[in-house]
């Protein structure tokens, strides 16, 4: 666990929250934040595609994204099942969806610590990322849209309200699947696959020398954005909602590496398998969610992702998942 | 001097993931002249720090006559009773506009 808070991007992203915590004026420039996000995406994809490239897909790498397509639906289920009872329905279906997604900077942050660790682990795992981007989604959706009907045919319904027509699945998975992170994801994924080595080559200065640098800095920016979320965010998160944004990471966390387990996988793609089931989105999701389930409040799983899971994750979860992976692992 | 006319300008504030509704929304009732600005800001809906796109906001400016903004409001009343956030408010302005009034009082 220390080996990761003294990581430098680490320890700057401790800073952006101390920082922010005192309310310092230290600011990201918006329009740089953003680039940094997009380098990220882009250089994780082109190194998951030339690795991916290099390896092949065995029937390992099937396996795993196997695996990573059952989590990706059975997250959000459970989430949704959880809360759903607990919490405003549409909360929970937002909820659902959040942390049925992933998250790509923890991913990142993990494939650094298994190096760090000197495990390896296989370019499909970025592939793997990818497919769980998704479903959770359309899901999250679904069950809004059953809620909704649910609602519409209550007889307590608003009088000459009209209930918000069902969001066609056609138009959610458009805007998911056109969003500019995830497409730059899909298309630096294949430019890698399909320039290989030599590609991968050509982009080293670009993708592996500057690339701590820019995962520093775009942690402190995240840092003063958690702590800028906890303290000013008017959202006031239930006890239910902060047990869950802190217990459920570690639950789905170990329900993959159980999976993983049975299926035979690595210890390093296991690891990577339980940081994905444990992570939330707060970049693709939050803004399909707001678009999708208006009903659902923003304040709620984004602050719970962003403020609680996201920072969870980085510090304690990554080193957790990767000690609890030892014990059942060489 | 070509005459100044009198218009409506509606303000929207509205989180940038809804960008592409409003303009289609706005775009339907033919107004296809708008200009958008990001911004950031906090409300009911949680903080808009404007450092992702996930928590950013947009705010929309369209000129327009006052028998198009009542149609507009109606548009943005439906979205903002099915819960999307939307903020719309508007002013009276006088304008200088594009085309001079001919003598006929044509555009």
């Amino acid at each position: 666990m220390l080996h990761n808070i003294i990581d430098p991007a680490i320890l700057f992203f401790v800073f952006g929250v101390l920082a922010g915590a005192v309310r310092s004026n230290l600011e990201v420039p918006p329009a740089i934040a953003k680039f940094f996000s997009l380098y990220l995406l882009m250089a994780l994809g082109l190194k998951g595609g030339a690795s991916l490239a290099a390896g092949g897909l065995s029937m390992q790498a099937l396996l795993a994204l196997g695996a990573a397509l059952f989590m990706a639906a059975l997250v959000p289920a459970l989430a949704f099942l959880t809360l759903h009872r607990r919490i405003n329905p549409y909360d929970a279906a937002a909820v659902a969806a959040t942390y049925g997604s992933v998250s790509a900077v923890t991913f990142i942050a993990a494939q650094q610590y298994l190096t760090q660790q000197g495990l390896s682990f296989g370019g499909h795992m970025t592939v793997a990322m990818v497919l769980m981007e998704s479903p959770a989604i359309v899901m999250a959706v679904l069950l809004a849209s059953w809620v909704r009907s649910r609602d519409a045919a209550r007889p307590a319904a608003g009088a000459g309200e009209e209930p918000l027509p069902a969001l066609s699945i056609r138009r959610v998975l458009h805007e998911a699947f056109t969003d500019g992170a995830h497409l730059l994801l899909i298309a630096a994924l294949l430019i890698g696959w399909v320039t290989g080595e030599r590609g991968a080559a050509m982009m080293q200065p670009f993708t592996i020398d500057i690339f701590k640098g820019v995962l520093a800095f775009f942690l402190l920016e995240m840092g003063l954005l958690v702590a800028r979320q906890l303290r000013d965010s008017q959202a006031r998160l239930s006890r239910d909602l902060v047990a869950f944004g802190l217990l459920a990471p570690m639950f789905n966390a170990a329900l993959a590496l159980a999976l993983a387990y049975a299926l035979g996988m690595g210890r390093g793609d296991a690891v990577l398998l339980a940081v994905l089931s444990a992570s939330a989105s707060y970049i693709v999701v939050p803004a399909i969610v707001r678009y999708a389930i208006p009903e659902a409040r923003a304040g709620v799983y984004f602050t719970m992702s962003l403020g609680m899971t996201f920072p969870f994750n980085i510090l304690l979860g990554i080193p957790l998942y990767v000690a609890v992976s030892g014990w059942f692992w060489p | 001097m070509r005459a100044i006319e009198r218009k409506k300008l509606l303000t929207l504030i509205a989180p940038r993931e809804l960008q592409r509704l409003l303009l289609d929304t706005l775009q339907r009732r033919g107004i296809g002249g708008y200009t958008v600005v990001p911004a950031s800001g906090a409300g009911a809906s949680g903080l808009q720090s404007g450092m992702l796109d996930a928590d950013s906001n947009v705010v929309i400016y369209i000129i327009l006559s006052e028998p198009r903004l009542l149609a507009v409001y109606e548009d943005i009343d439906r979205l903002m009773r099915a819960g999307y956030r939307v903020k719309a408010f508007s002013h009276d302005i006088d304008i200088l506009p594009r085309k001079p009034r001919g003598p006929e009082g044509g555009t």
